[in-house]
């Protein structure tokens, strides 16, 4: 049978327990009844040497009548069984009980034996020995205790001339008490330990229980729960924190870890999965190439001797138009599937693009593409890989050429340095709640970036909000509608731990504030109240506007329906039908998300599109370096 | 595919394994006068080579039996000056550099068309001439 760890844990600390107060128990009782017993012993010795006394004037005046009314006096006394009085030769001379009286009894006899047990009778024993335990006819525990009466000179100098001089001892009291009352006590206690032993048990045991579900169950179970629910792929799961011990580090690792292969995972569908995906076509494409390159020379090779017969090179074109269409698909497959980490140099974007044009004037030309170069000439050195960004400008090019009409259209291209404020501009790219559920929700991009979910609780209800993910911006996407205005409040959709922050108000509204949790300590706050549209970044603000290199290309084309902004990155998206392999943009971004830098585009339809590129320079003022070696583009 | 063992003397040998680009080569620069000798592995082309001569040599960069790359080494050590014109259906920047440092006059990604098979042969050959040897294809 499977027994869970915190059940052989309750047993075994139960159980030791139960045992360490069962023994405790045990003992105070027993050191109880023994304190008991020697108090009554002395108390009943106290008695004894009391009647003693007290009949020794009777006795040595030998008034044996007065001597027993004496004793019948005292043996009627409560708490007193018996008293009698023995010779020497064991017959009871006195009792409280007159039908005793005369009868001798064996000096084996249990309340004898103590002096009697050896040949030769002692005369003198402690108290302890003298006194003994035991049941009367109707079973009731009695202490009895003996006294021996010794001889003394006015006992044998006495007139009656009872006693001999050469005695030591003339004979023996014995006194037997009740113990009812002692037993009733003790008993009484007994019961009364043991309740409590069995009360401390249970309150320990229960105890235990609760801080074991409380301490260890329960965050075990979560984990147990999480590791289950990632074993079946879920990536967004994360449990709750739930201290600074062991098991709380245990949990932080694991949301750690679910945090890298969620973003892992998220890096993987944005662009690298479809790598993988190229470089399976890839393989597919070099092989391809040969049967293209069969069927392009021959076609191309027929439609030249034909010329005399139009119908037929019109056909053997078709053949010749299609192939190449085939071999700029497994280009594009090729080159996506060749995407490499960024070799990092400083490198002259000016030159880029003039390098990029150089590669696609022909293309440019056939489209009746007019291109406006307005290249800034005062261009800080940029970090980059100077072929992937050749590859961005070529892609953005292209994808203005195959926007433009066609009649033709008209392309530019910026360059410039810019300073670029925080807001509006800054993706944030960690979010997490305060007890650190990953808040990032791959599933609804805005702008190609994973948006930030949480709850707004107001109006009654309770929806989810996708929060944009570029601070200071506020292009949410929200399920449900709020009255603006409504102060709502802001938890986690996952632990659905509140997001409020103590303490802060909205300068603008007086709202209380919610935030999330970014890189660094920091947090990115919003205003509480819907509508309001304040947010703030203190480690960006603070840091204040950073310089960047802009690139931009812009058309006069048709432009870009709304609908298809949010898709326009993703991987085998086209808007180009036939004619695209849905690769170029998702490259083109991958590249830049590679950077660091961001890519947007706003398009109007009807109005053109225009992509700005924006990668962080890191130090203001670089001359721009050497310049890698021209590389031809694509295969 | 010719057999080697004839000693050829052509104007252009072709070294791949693939039938299809031998065959479509072929047709293209016979077309042209240009005398065309197919072979399928590196040690054949070299046996070519060390046999008969060529006036340029259009290698694919993977064949059966070793690298494209070795081949064009060991072609350039040969008869450095012969021509060679890497053919390859796995075009890179970084492969056509390695091709170039190997040896290689030229790079003709596939797939390609007549056009620009006869741009890269024709400039191939008219390098020759500028070197003083005769370039002019025999017409049949």
């Amino acid at each position: 049978m499977r027994t869970s760890v915190g059940t052989r844990f309750m047993l075994g600390v139960g159980g030791v327990t139960a045992l360490t107060i069962g023994v405790a128990a045990f003992v105070i009782l027993r050191a109880q009844e023994q304190r008991v017993v020697s108090q009554l012993q002395r108390s009943a010795d106290l008695l004894s040497d009391t009647i003693e006394s007290s009949t020794r004037i009777t006795m040595l005046q030998n008034r044996r009548e007065d001597l027993h009314h004496q004793i019948e006096t005292i043996g009627r006394a409560a708490g007193i069984e018996r008293v009698r009085i023995f010779n020497k030769e064991g017959q009871v001379m006195f009792s409280s009980d007159r039908e005793e009286i005369g009868l001798v009894v064996d000096k084996h006899a249990e309340a004898c034996d103590a002096c009697h047990a050896e040949g030769r009778p002692l005369e003198r024993l402690p108290r302890g020995a003298r006194s003994r335990i035991f049941r009367d006819r109707d079973g009731r525990r009695v202490l009895g205790i003996v006294n021996p009466i010794d001889n003394e000179p006015s006992c044998w100098q006495a007139s009656c001339h009872a006693h001999s001089a050469d005695t030591s001892v003339l004979g023996v009291l014995d006194v037997t008490v009740t113990l009812a009352e002692a037993d009733r006590m003790l008993a009484s206690s007994r019961r009364m330990v043991a309740g409590l032993a069995v009360l401390a048990i249970a309150a320990t045991s229960g105890l235990l229980w609760w801080l074991h579900r409380w301490l260890i169950l329960r965050p075990v179970q979560a984990l147990l729960e999480g590791t289950r629910r990632l074993g079946e792929g879920n990536l967004a799961v994360t449990i709750p924190v739930t201290g600074s011990h062991e098991l709380g580090d245990l949990a932080r690792a694991f949301n750690e870890m679910t945090r890298r292969l969620a973003e892992a995972q998220r890096l993987l569908t944005q662009a690298d999965k479809l790598a993988a995906v190229g470089r399976l076509a890839a393989g597919v494409a070099h092989e391809i190439n040969n049967p293209l390159t069969g069927v392009l020379t021959y076609a191309s090779f027929l439609a030249k001797r034909v010329r005399d017969d139009p119908e037929l090179a019109r056909d053997l074109e078709v053949i010749v138009r299609e192939t190449k269409r085939c071999r700029e698909i497994v280009r594009g497959l090729l080159d996506f599937a060749r995407q490499t980490p960024p070799v990092r140099e400083p490198m002259d974007l000016n030159e880029v693009v003039r390098r990029a044009v150089a590669v696609v004037m022909n293309q440019l030309t056939l489209h009746r593409i007019a291109l406006q170069l307005d290249l800034a000439s005062d261009l800080a050195a940029v970090r980059a890989d100077a072929n992937q960004m050749q590859q961005v400008v070529v892609n953005l090019l292209l994808n203005a050429a195959d926007a433009a009409s066609e009649g033709g259209g008209n392309v530019r291209v910026v360059t410039r340095c810019s300073e670029l404020a925080p807001r509006g501009h800054v993706p944030i790219r960690v979010a997490r709640c305060p007890s650190g559920c990953d808040l990032l929700d791959p599933a609804v991009r805005i702008g190609g970036l994973a948006s930030i979910r949480v709850l707004r609780h107001g109006d009654g209800r309770e929806a989810p909000v996708n929060l944009d993910p570029v601070y200071g911006r506020h292009t949410h996407v929200v399920a449900v509608t709020c009255e603006a205005g409504t102060v709502a409040r802001w938890s986690c959709p996952r632990c659905r731990s509140p997001l409020e922050v103590a303490g802060r108000r909205c300068p603008e509204c007086g709202a209380p504030v919610f935030g999330v949790a970014v890189e660094g300590e920091e947090r990115v706050l919003w205003c509480a109240r819907v509508g309001c549209g304040w947010s703030w970044w203190e480690a960006e603000e603070r840091a204040g506007p950073r310089p960047v290199l802009e690139l931009i290309v812009e058309d006069d084309g048709p432009g870009i329906p709304a609908e298809h902004l949010p898709h326009l990155f993703e991987p085998f998206f086209t808007t180009k039908g036939r004619r695209g392999t849905g690769l170029g943009l998702a490259v083109t971004w991958a590249i830049v998300e590679r950077h660091g830098g961001t890519i947007e585009v706003a398009s109007e339809p009807g109005r053109g599109a225009r992509f700005t590129v924006r990668l962080p320079l890191e130090a203001r003022g670089a001359p721009a370096a050497a310049v890698p070696e021209p590389d031809a583009v694509g295969g | 595919m010719s057999e080697p063992r004839a000693a050829p003397c052509c104007d252009v040998l072709v070294v791949d394994d693939e039938p299809v680009i031998g065959a479509c080569v072929r047709r293209v620069l016979e077309a042209e006068g240009l005398e065309v000798f197919v072979v399928p592995d590196a040690t054949q082309a070299l046996e070519v080579l060390a046999r008969g001569r060529c006036r340029l040599v259009l290698c694919d960069l993977m064949l059966p039996d070793r690298s494209g790359l070795e081949l064009i080494r060991e072609l350039h050590a040969v008869r450095p000056e012969v021509p060679l014109v890497v053919i390859t259906g796995y075009a890179t920047a970084a492969n056509e550099a390695q091709a170039r440092q190997a040896g290689a006059s030229d790079f003709l990604p596939k797939p390609f068309d007549d056009a620009e098979l006869l741009a890269v042969v024709r400039r191939a050959l008219s390098s020759l001439r500028d070197e003083g040897r005769p370039v002019q294809g025999r017409r049949r």
